[in-house]
């Protein structure tokens, strides 16, 4: 049996539907990334899985345990892990009595060596913790009882970028020994690197299951090219949608081959050119763009596009 | 089992161990007023009292030494103000943990809401019967220190006698906390509830034909001066304050476990 199985699940508040209608799932030994903006109902589900909310219809299963069946989730989290969005931890308790506490509950038989490669200082009440550390204590509470399946809700959030690649290289070695991992995110470009395949949620259900190269691929890169004098003509390229021109400045985004690009570019006098991950808004307007939800998403994705953390994808490839 | 219990325990030892000794101190400061007392026409300064509020502090005798340490001690910080306190402080057990994203990781954990609750509840004992242990040493000390005395029976009595009323107390505030999203709030209507049953007790008992309405009060089945001044001891109402707890624990359990956290 998969570690997550959801069917049709539906999560309302009153009227607002959290989840409507999901069925996703993921697959052992898998690092599974749940993609979305922003109140598209990732956290939801999570808390869904780990039965702190109760599905309105439809179910859901975590290594085979129906989640609301309290006995048997119980039995099941034994073998889970859960970094959640918000750390929660008691602010007025150290580092260390807190792990102790959890570990009289659920063991830390791999707690010596999760402390090699994190190293919160666990002496100190949690309360003087920064945001790294205090994610560094999430991680090795979430994995120091070995689990089967990790779950966790935007964990890299927050995290600057060689720490993220730090986060990447350890979840891909827990794979690597079995693990089943499940993280939300709505930072495409960070999803893309560690991911073996990616569920993508918007306003509550799955637009989109797909392996990470197929979604890159669909969902093209974001080229923005500077050129000295004329530009006439730079964005008439197969492949490049949405142009747009502020001066000397285009911006599109491109689904086709590199080569041709750079053919193409090569006929005019290129001063600067960036070729980038899009956001995952932009992903989501080229590969659904005119499936009627458009003013949303455009909506959406001007507020995604604010915080630089969408664009710090390096230049890729090119 | 009680990992919860035995961590929720040790957290409320500091805030207890502070509460304890200031108590203390607080009995020990009246006590030693005591003397300064005897010289007063009592009879007549009891008469002075309204009668509702004769029966809300239950005055009777505050001439004798019982009767003093029962309207000072027991009536009022016992009764009063633990209550209310114990109250306060169960009504942010559930509803903090909950506001502050800590009951996230706590059943993430594999352990049963009903779990989760009915040890963190357990957890109270401590605050209720630390006091319970250090504070009467200090009445009895305090007491033979000014040349008088006391039943040391009829003291430990009335301790023990407090730990059913202080938990219904509690249970009260339990309840809240499943209840009421924001724990703030919670612990508001906690209070406002215990001081609400507490005067309900004081007035219906003088309340022609409406005294059965003050049966709705745990502060009905405890009463410090009656223990003290009397030596009778109301083990009925003990009774049937551990089994109101039990009933409330159970309620709080049933809101726990079906409502949805952090929704």
């Amino acid at each position: 049996m998969a570690p997550i199985e959801v069917t049709d699940l539906t999560k309302a508040y009153g009227d607002v539907l959290g989840v409507d209608s999901l069925s996703v799932t993921v697959e052992e030994g898998e690092i599974f990334g749940f993609l979305g903006p922003n109140g598209a109902g990732k956290t939801t589900t999570i808390r869904v899985l780990l039965g702190l909310l109760a599905p309105t219809s439809g179910s859901a299963t975590v290594l085979g345990a129906d989640v609301t069946d309290e006995a048997a989730l119980i039995e099941a989290k034994r073998r889970i892990g859960y970094l959640p969005a918000d750390l929660g931890f008691d602010e007025e308790a150290t580092g260390e009595r807190v792990l102790k506490y959890f570990a009289s509950i659920r063991g830390d038989s791999r707690r010596e060596e999760l402390l090699e490669l994190f190293t919160p200082p666990l002496e100190r009440k949690i309360r003087e913790y920064s945001t790294g550390n205090l994610q560094m204590l999430g991680l090795i509470q979430a994995f120091m009882h070995d689990p089967d399946l990790v779950i966790m809700d935007e964990p890299t959030a927050g995290l600057d970028p060689l720490k993220q690649e730090g986060f990447n290289e350890f979840i891909r070695a827990e794979r690597d020994r079995g693990t089943t991992i499940f993280f939300s995110s709505h930072v495409l470009s960070e999803v893309r690197r560690v991911c073996d395949r990616v569920g993508i949620l918007r306003d509550g259900h799955l637009v989109a299951l797909e392996d990470v190269e197929t979604l890159l691929d669909r969902g093209g890169k974001r080229v923005r090219v500077q050129v000295a004098g004329d530009g006439t003509g730079l964005g008439e390229l197969e492949g490049a949608k949405t142009v747009q021109t502020m001066g000397e400045e285009h911006q599109f985004t491109y689904t086709g081959e590199y080569d041709a690009l750079l053919r193409h570019l090569a006929g005019y006098e290129v001063v600067d050119v960036e070729i980038s991950e899009p956001p995952l808004e932009d992903v989501f307007m080229h590969y659904y763009g005119g499936t009627g939800d458009e003013e949303e998403t455009v909506a959406a994705n001007t507020d995604t596009d604010a915080p630089p953390v969408n664009d710090t994808t390096e230049v890729t490839d090119a | 089992m009680l990992e919860i219990a035995r961590y929720e325990a040790e957290r409320r030892l500091k805030g207890t161990t502070a509460l304890a000794v200031g108590l203390g101190i607080l009995a020990l400061f009246f006590i030693a007023f005591f003397p300064s007392f005897a010289d007063v026409d009592m009879d007549s300064y009891i008469e002075a009292f309204p009668p509702a509020f004769r029966e809300a502090f239950g005055i009777e005798a505050l001439a004798s030494i019982e009767g003093f340490l029962a309207v000072e001690i027991y009536q009022f910080i016992w009764l009063l103000l633990l209550g209310l306190y114990v109250a306060y402080v169960a009504a942010g057990t559930i509803a903090e943990d909950v506001e502050r994203d800590r009951m996230d990781l706590l059943l993430s954990l594999p352990v049963s809401r009903t779990r989760v609750l009915t040890e963190k509840f357990a957890a109270l004992l401590v605050p209720i019967v630390v006091l319970n242990v250090v504070v009467p040493v200090a009445v009895y000390a305090g007491v033979l220190a000014i040349g008088e005395s006391i039943d040391p029976v009829d003291l430990a009595m009335v301790h023990l006698l407090s730990i059913p009323y202080l938990l219904a107390c509690a249970s009260i505030g339990l309840l809240l906390s499943t209840v009421v999203d924001r724990a703030d709030v919670a612990k508001r209507i906690a209070i406002a509830a215990v001081f609400v049953l507490f005067l309900i007790d004081s007035v219906a008992a003088s309340a022609e034909g409406l005294e059965w309405v003050a049966n709705v009060s745990p502060t009905a089945y405890y009463d410090p001066t009656a223990i003290l001044v009397e030596g009778s001891y109301d083990l009925t109402g003990a009774v049937v304050l551990l089994a109101a707890t039990a009933a409330l624990v159970l309620v709080s359990q049933f809101q726990f476990r079906r409502s949805d956290i952090g929704a």
